[in-house]
C-alpha cells in the first residue's frame, strides 16, 4: 500500500485494516506517534489526515490512501519548530509527555481551521487524555501560539 | 510509590544485622563499595565523581539516576548540582547512568538528608551492599538536595585547584564562572573540559561550604524543563518508544480471573497461521500467555484468538459488593483492628459523655494508576549477557528481576531507563519486566517488546486499595472537638507490594505506616484521639502505589469530616479550622496555619460568592510538604457541577523550580479530581469490570478547573512536591458540593452518586 506521510511516499506491504498508528510505530519506525487506549478514546494517536485531526488507533491504513498524512515528526518543518511547539515551550506544558504528540496534533488542526479560538472552541475540540494534568498549559498555549500566528501573517502579508 | 522500604526495613532487624557484619574492619571495602561506578554512557573525558563527566570539548554530563516520568526530576536535579559547578543549564547534557551504589536512593530507606560530607552513615553503608535505585514517595529533591550540590563545589573545588597549579596561582585567585575558571587577576580563563583530567586526580582535604540561598543563581528561579524541547517533536524516547535491530513484539494474555492460571493454549496451532505471528509462549507458573509477532496489532488481535484452559483462584467468586461487605465487617468490630498509630486521652469517655456524637462512615474504591503509556518492557538476553529498555521507577529493581528471571549476573545486565510515559507507582511494580524476561529466555538473541494493552494493563492492576473509614466525633462546650474516632479497613500497601519487589524487607500489615498517612498528625488540636486499622485479607487483589499512597484516601476522610463536624458546631469551615490549629502544639502547626490562611486569602473565603456558586476547603500534609486548597464550583443543574477553579498553597520548603512545582499542583489536583468524579474498579466474580477508558475515564479539557498557585517561601529543608496536591483535592471540591446541595459525599466516585460535570 502507497502512503503519503509528510510529503514523502512511503511503501508498505500490510493488510488493509491495519490500524494506521500500527503502520507508523511498527512498520516505519516513527514512534512519535503515540499508543494510549486502541479505541479512540485518549487520543494520543492523533496525526492529520487531509488536514483533520484523526485518532489512528482504529483507522485502517488503507483509508488514509491517496491522503496528506501528517505526523508529529512532520510539524518542525525544515527544522523549524511550529508557532505551537514554541508555545508548548514557552509555556512548558509537558510533564511525561507521552500525551503531547497528539495534544499538539489536535492543537495544530484547531489553529489551522480556527485562528482565534475561545475557551469554548478549546473545550470542544481539545479532547484527548492528559494523565499528568497540563490541561490548563494547553490551553494557555494555544492561545499564545494563535496570536504568534497571527503576528507572523501580518508579518509575511 | 509511598516510603515502602523505611518502616520496613526497620521492622525486619536488617539494618542492625548488617551494620555487624560490616564491622570496623570493613569500612573502608564498604566506602570503595559506595563508591563503585562504570561511568557506562557518560561519553569521552574525566568523571570528578559518579555523578559528572566533563569532556574536553567542555561538555558537562551529568548522570541523573532518577526516573523522569513527568515530575521533572530531569532538570531538578541537575539544577542542584548545576548551582555549585557553576555551569549554565544549557552546557548540560543528562544521561540515564546504570543503578550502581553512588546512585542509591537512601531517602526511601532513612528519612533523613543525605549528605556526602559526612561519614558514610550506617544506611548508606546497607545500601552499598542492597542498593535500591528508585524513584518514589516524592524523595528526588529531598534525598540529593544538599548532596548533588556537595558533589557540584567539590568538583568546582577540584577545578579551581588544577587551574591554580596550572597558572601557579593560588586558588584563592581563581573562581568559576559557567563552565570556565578565571583567573581573577589576569582575566585569563580555561574550560573545565581542559582542566577535567587533571582535577579528577585531585583529591580534597577539606569540604567546601556551599552557597548561602541569597547567592542563588538557578535554585529557586523558573528554570525551563531540559526534557521539554524533545517531547514537543515527537522525538522524546518512552520504553515503549524502543527498537532495537530485529526486536518482536510480544503480547500477553493473563487469565481473566485476576491473578488466575493459565494451564494452556487450546488453539496454538491456528493462531501460529496468523500473519506475522513468530511464536506462542506460555509463561513461567501459568502467569499468562503471550504471543509473539512482527507488529504489536498483529500480536495484539493474535493474543485475543488465543482460547486458553484456564483456572480461577479463590476470588472466583468475589464481587465488588462481597469486598464492601468484609470491609465494613472489620471496620466494625474492635477485635479486628490490627494497629493503633495515634491515641491519646480517653476517646470512649468523651464520645460516652453528654455531647451529641457525630457518626459518619466514609468509602472509596480500587483505583488504576492508569500511566497514558500502558505498561511495557524490551529485552534481549544474548548468552550470559542481557539488556533492558524499560520506562520504570527503580533500575535496579529492574536489574535484580532480570537476575531473577533468567540467572544473568547482575553486572551483565544493561538497564536502560527510558521516559516513562507516567509512573504513579504502577511502574516500581515488576511484574512486566518479569513477563517480558520470560518471553525472551524462550527466544534468546531475540530482542522482545512485551506489551500490556490497554485492557490487560487496567485488568491486571496493582491496584489503590478500596477503603471503609469510619468516624465517630463529638463537640465540646467550647465549640472544639473533643472526641475524634477513627477506624479504617483496608489492604496494606506496603505489605502487598514489598512481597513483590523485595520481599525480605516485606513488615506486616500492621507495621505499614502508609496506611494511616493523612489520619494521623494532623494539625488539629483534638482532646481525644483514637485512631486504628484493620486489615483485609485477600492476598489475590494485589494492592500497590497510587500516586500520594495512603493520603489519596485518608486526606478525603479526614478533610470530609473535619467539615462535617464543623457543621456541627455551626462554624464556618476555614474558622473551624483555623481555630484548632491555633490551639494543636504540633511543631510545624504555624506552618500549617499560614498555608490555611494564605489559600483563604486567596480564594476570598471571606467574600459571599455569587449566586450558583460554591467553595470548599481541604489542607493535608504529606510526603513532607503541607498543601491547602479551596474548590470554587458552580451549580449548573441538578446534581450537575462546575469545577471552576482551585486555589492552591504549598509549603514545600525551599524550592528548587517554583515552575516544577506549580505544575506538580496542576498535575496532582487533576489526578485527585479524576478519581473523585470517574475513578473506579470493580470486579464482578474475580474479573475486572473496567477495560479501557470512557469506563475508566478521566477529567479532560473541559472538566479541568483553573489551578492558581501559591508557593509560601519557607527557609526549611525541602518536601516532596509531587504527590502532595493529590490527596487535598477530592475533599475541597466535596466540601464545595456540601455546600451547593447539602448532601454529604462519604463514597466516591462522584458520577456513581449521579453528578455529572461540566
Amino acid at each position: 500500500m502507497e502512503l503519503k506521510i509528510n510529503g514523502e511516499i512511503r511503501n508498505v506491504d500490510v493488510e488493509d485494516n491495519m490500524p494506521l498508528l500500527w503502520v507508523l510505530r511498527d512498520e516505519l519506525n516513527m514512534t512519535g506517534t503515540k499508543y494510549g487506549c486502541g479505541v479512540s478514546s485518549c487520543g494520543a494517536c492523533t496525526v492529520h489526515i487531509d488536514g483533520v485531526a484523526t485518532r489512528t488507533c482504529t483507522l485502517p491504513a488503507s483509508l488514509a490512501v491517496g491522503k496528506e498524512i501528517k505526523t508529529i515528526e512532520g510539524i518542525a518543518a525544515g527544522g523549524q519548530l511550529s508557532a505551537i511547539q514554541k508555545a508548548w515551550i514557552e509555556h512548558q506544558v509537558p510533564q511525561c509527555g507521552y500525551c503531547q504528540s497528539g495534544q499538539i496534533m489536535a492543537a495544530e488542526a484547531l489553529l489551522d481551521s480556527n485562528p482565534n479560538p475561545t475557551d469554548e472552541d478549546i473545550d470542544k475540540s481539545m479532547n484527548n487524555i492528559c494523565r499528568c494534568g497540563t490541561y490548563q498549559r494547553v490551553r494557555s498555549a494555544i492561545h499564545t501560539a494563535a496570536k504568534w500566528r497571527a503576528e507572523e501573517t501580518t508579518l509575511q502579508g | 510509590m509511598g516510603k515502602w522500604t523505611r518502616r520496613a526495613f526497620i521492622a525486619t532487624g536488617g539494618l542492625a544485622g548488617v551494620g555487624l557484619i560490616v564491622g570496623v574492619a570493613g569500612v573502608m571495602h564498604v566506602k570503595s563499595a559506595i563508591k563503585k561506578y562504570s561511568g557506562e554512557g557518560m561519553g569521552e573525558g574525566a568523571s570528578l565523581n559518579a555523578w559528572v563527566r566533563i569532556a574536553p570539548d567542555n561538555t558537562i554530563t551529568m548522570a541523573v539516576p532518577r526516573a523522569e516520568m513527568g515530575q521533572g526530576v530531569y532538570t531538578s536535579l541537575p539544577m542542584l548540582l548545576a548551582e555549585e559547578l557553576e555551569v549554565d543549564m544549557n552546557q548540560i547534557e543528562i544521561i540515564h547512568p546504570q543503578p550502581e551504589s553512588p546512585y542509591v536512593n537512601t531517602f526511601l530507606l532513612d528519612p533523613n538528608p543525605r549528605r556526602a560530607y559526612a561519614s558514610y552513615s550506617v544506611m548508606a553503608t546497607v545500601a552499598a551492599f542492597m542498593p535500591v535505585v528508585g524513584t518514589g514517595g516524592s524523595t528526588s529533591v529531598k534525598d540529593l538536595y544538599d548532596h548533588l550540590r556537595e558533589m557540584g563545589a567539590t568538583a568546582r573545588e577540584a577545578l579551581k585547584a588544577a587551574a591554580a597549579e596550572k597558572w601557579g596561582v593560588a586558588v584563592e585567585d581563581c573562581y568559576a564562572e559557567s563552565a570556565h575558571i578565571i583567573n581573577k587577576k589576569t582575566k585569563e580563563k580555561l574550560t573545565y573540559g581542559s582542566l577535567a583530567e587533571a582535577a579528577s586526580k585531585i583529591e580534597l582535604d577539606f569540604n567546601p561550604p556551599l552557597k548561602a540561598q541569597k547567592d542563588f543563581k538557578l535554585l529557586g528561579k523558573r528554570i525551563q524543563r531540559l526534557d521539554i524541547p524533545e517531547k514537543v517533536t515527537g522525538t522524546a524516547e518512552f520504553g515503549i518508544d524502543a527498537r532495537p535491530e530485529g526486536m518482536l513484539i510480544a503480547a500477553i494474555r493473563h487469565a481473566s480471573v485476576v491473578g488466575g492460571t493459565v494451564n494452556g493454549i487450546t488453539n496454538e496451532e491456528e493462531v501460529l497461521k496468523m500473519r506475522g505471528v513468530k511464536k506462542v509462549v506460555m509463561l513461567e507458573d501459568g502467569i499468562g500467555a503471550a504471543v509473539v509477532a512482527d507488529n504489536t496489532w498483529r500480536a495484539k488481535n493474535a493474543a485475543l484468538a488465543l482460547d486458553l484452559d484456564e483456572t480461577g483462584n479463590t476470588l472466583e467468586n468475589v464481587s465488588s459488593s462481597d469486598i464492601s461487605k468484609m470491609l465494613n465487617d472489620i471496620v466494625s468490630d474492635d477485635s479486628k483492628m490490627i494497629a493503633t498509630p495515634e491515641a491519646h486521652g480517653d476517646v470512649s469517655a468523651a464520645l460516652g459523655g453528654d455531647a451529641k456524637v457525630i457518626e459518619a462512615s466514609y468509602t472509596v474504591p480500587y483505583l488504576s494508576q492508569c500511566t497514558m503509556e500502558p505498561l511495557n518492557c524490551t529485552l534481549v538476553i544474548n548468552d550470559d549477557k542481557c539488556e533492558v529498555w524499560v520506562g520504570h521507577q527503580g533500575g535496579s529493581l529492574v536489574r535484580d528481576a532480570v537476575n531473577a528471571v533468567t540467572g544473568i549476573a547482575k553486572d551483565n545486565i544493561k538497564v536502560n531507563i527510558k521516559f516513562l510515559g507516567g509512573g504513579f507507582g504502577r511502574k516500581a511494580e515488576l511484574d512486566y519486566v518479569k513477563k517480558a524476561a520470560m518471553v525472551a529466555k524462550q527466544m534468546p538473541g531475540t530482542p522482545i517488546q512485551l506489551i500490556f494493552t490497554r485492557e490487560e494493563d487496567m485488568k491486571n492492576g496493582m491496584y489503590r486499595p478500596a477503603v471503609a473509614s469510619t468516624f465517630k466525633g463529638t463537640i465540646g462546650a467550647d465549640g472544639m472537638i473533643d472526641a475524634w474516632d477513627n477506624r479504617m479497613a483496608l489492604q496494606s500497601v506496603g505489605y502487598s507490594s514489598m512481597m513483590r519487589i523485595l520481599p525480605a524487607m516485606a513488615a506486616p500489615p500492621k507495621d505499614d505506616p502508609q496506611s494511616a498517612e493523612g489520619a494521623i498528625e494532623l494539625p488539629y488540636s483534638r482532646n481525644n484521639v483514637n485512631v486504628q486499622f484493620g486489615e483485609m485479607d485477600l492476598p489475590a487483589m494485589q494492592v500497590g502505589n497510587w500516586r500520594s499512597v495512603g493520603a489519596s484516601q485518608n486526606g478525603f476522610f479526614t478533610e470530609s469530616f473535619m467539615d462535617e463536624l464543623a457543621h456541627l458546631a455551626g462554624q464556618d469551615p476555614y474558622e473551624f479550622r483555623k481555630k484548632h490549629i491555633e490551639k494543636s502544639d504540633l511543631p510545624d502547626a504555624p506552618r500549617f496555619l499560614a498555608v490555611l490562611n494564605k489559600v483563604a486569602d486567596m480564594a476570598s473565603w471571606s467574600t459571599p460568592l455569587p449566586e450558583g456558586k460554591y467553595r470548599g476547603i481541604s489542607l493535608l500534609k504529606s510526603f513532607g510538604s503541607i498543601v491547602g486548597q479551596v474548590a470554587e464550583i458552580t451549580k449548573t443543574g441538578d446534581k450537575q457541577i462546575s469545577i471552576d477553579k482551585v486555589y492552591c498553597v504549598i509549603d514545600c520548603g525551599r524550592i528548587v523550580n517554583p515552575d516544577t512545582v506549580e505544575a506538580q499542583m496542576q498535575s496532582g489536583i487533576v489526578y485527585g479530581l479524576s478519581a473523585a468524579l470517574y475513578g473506579e474498579i470493580t470486579m464482578d466474580n474475580g474479573e475486572i469490570v473496567q477495560q479501557n477508558f470512557p469506563q475508566y475515564e478521566m477529567v479532560r479539557m473541559n472538566t479541568s478547573p483553573t489551578v492558581a498557585v501559591h508557593i509560601m517561601e519557607v527557609d526549611e529543608y525541602p518536601g516532596g512536591v509531587g504527590e502532595p496536591a493529590t490527596p487535598p483535592a477530592a475533599p475541597a471540591l466535596t466540601n464545595a458540593i456540601f455546600a451547593a446541595t447539602g448532601e454529604r459525599v462519604r463514597s466516591l466516585p462522584l458520577n456513581k452518586l449521579g453528578y455529572s460535570f461540566v
